[in-house]
């Protein structure tokens, strides 16, 4: 295919929810190995994720990840990318953490009982054999989080796409989960409000309306990103309705 | 009444989804079949014995879990002794106690993806008509495991209907909590299509 261009493409792609415009179209050609993508409550990134793993379709231009449509071709998809939802209630369907870490493997193709060993032979591995038989809702709001990850990583998709992964954690939790993210080979795609986990990425994108108001390095755009929040914080701004 | 599963070890844990299924459909029969309160009442009594593998505190438990159903018996009891036939009455409160009592015995013991294999095990014959098997298994899987998630979400809404309010909130959670099951089936759908080929 001439369009397998490694890395997220995104080619004049917009999208909108109830008729609303949230994505002005958008062209961009994310190939590096740490993304973040910075932006306010409000600003569209959730979509703009949404719409980069395949859960919603573009209403205007394409979307394509390692040249695959993540919404049209879902076989393809689940190899190409996985998402980490920023709620982990909104990201379990399972009663237990072994069935959780099972499911997307069986969906990959893996018979139940092999799905089920790689599942808890991931929790020995990370030292948490004990929880496979746990049911989820005993797990903290952190160890949820972290259950979420592990069924991501399972499947082992080339991107990962990273909705707010600290927020709301304590700090140990949060240390250690930015500890596993630097280990990861995929390429990580994070949205945040929050410039301090971006730091070390390679590219960093403000979002803002729906539309990139800056793209570049984090030592670039991370200063004019936290002087206008400072600016808007000053004027009452978070009173404002969107749309 | 339908409650997540027991986390344990029991005989009955062990026992194959598909057993425990042809078991429960097989006692609906019997138990349809027969009009005696004695019988009825002494396959009651059985079903909540077959609690006691599971420990003392979950067979005691029982009642409690058999509480909702107490609009169901006033109802159908009322009628009958309105109509002069308690016995029949007495028939269909032990038949639904019964069959209750059984369902959630195996909803306690069975493990969600067991169930989702034993569904798709017995939808199997239809693959050949088209039927898209594995689909419906999980829509009937999923049905049973979102009844005990909307009933902690009635939890939740409950709470914060007390957290600022002194009266019971009664019938006026129902609106919020149809619009909560809608949410939910929404996140499930999103989360499912998030980590697999369909939906």
């Amino acid at each position: 295919m001439t369009d397998a261009a490694p890395g997220i493409m995104l080619s004049a792609a917009g999208a909108s929810l109830g008729g609303k415009r949230i994505l002005q179209p958008l062209t961009l050609h994310l190939t590096e190995p740490r993304i973040g993508i910075l932006g306010r409550n409000g600003s569209g990134k959730t979509t703009l994720l949404r719409l980069i793993a395949g859960l919603i379709a573009p209403d205007a231009g394409s979307v394509r990840v390692d040249g695959i449509d993540p919404y049209q071709d879902r076989k393809g998809a689940l190899a190409a990318l996985g998402i980490l939802f920023q709620n982990p209630d909104h990201q379990i369907l399972f009663p237990t953490v072994e069935e959780e870490l099972a499911f997307g493997l069986i969906q990959q193709g893996l018979p139940r009982p092999r799905a089920l060993a790689r599942a808890q032979e991931a929790l020995r591995v990370e030292g948490r054999a004990h929880w496979a038989r746990a049911p989820v809702t005993s797990l903290s709001q952190g160890q949820r989080h972290y259950l979420c990850l592990m069924a991501v990583l399972l499947m082992q998709p080339g991107t990962i796409l990273l909705d707010e992964p600290l927020a709301g954690l304590d700090l140990p939790t949060q240390a250690r989960l930015a500890r596993r993210f630097a280990t990861l080979s995929a390429r990580l795609v994070t949205i945040t409000h929050d410039p301090a986990g971006l730091n070390t990425a390679d590219r960093v994108l403000w979002l803002e309306a729906g539309q990139i108001v800056a793209d570049g390095p984090p030592g670039q755009v991370i200063p004019a990103f936290t002087d206008a929040m400072t600016r808007e914080g000053a004027r009452d701004a978070d009173a404002d309705l969107s749309g | 009444m339908l409650t997540p599963t027991f986390p344990g070890d029991s005989p009955l844990h062990r026992l194959a989804a598909g057993v425990k299924l042809a078991a429960l459909a097989g006692l609906g029969i019997a138990v349809g079949a027969t009009a005696q309160p004695v019988l009825l009442g002494l396959a009651l009594v059985a079903v909540w014995l077959a609690y006691l593998p599971l420990g003392l505190t979950e067979a005691a438990g029982l009642p409690q879990r058999l509480w909702p159903l107490w609009p169901f018996v006033l109802v159908i009891g009322g009628w009958h002794l309105w109509r002069g036939t308690p016995e029949a009455g007495l028939i269909v409160i032990l038949r639904m106690l019964t069959m209750f009592a059984a369902a959630t015995l195996l909803l306690r013991t069975t493990r969600f993806d067991a169930l989702l294999a034993a569904f798709s095990g017995l939808l199997r014959p239809f693959d050949r008509l088209g039927l898209p098997v594995d689909r419906i298994a999980l829509a009937l899987a999923m049905t049973v495991r979102f009844i005990p998630v909307l009933a902690l979400r009635a939890e939740a809404l409950a709470t914060a209907w007390r957290a600022r309010a002194a009266r019971k909130p009664r019938h006026r959670l129902l609106a919020p909590l149809t619009l909560a099951a809608l949410d939910e089936a929404d996140r499930a759908a999103e989360a499912l299509r998030a980590r697999s080929g369909s939906v």
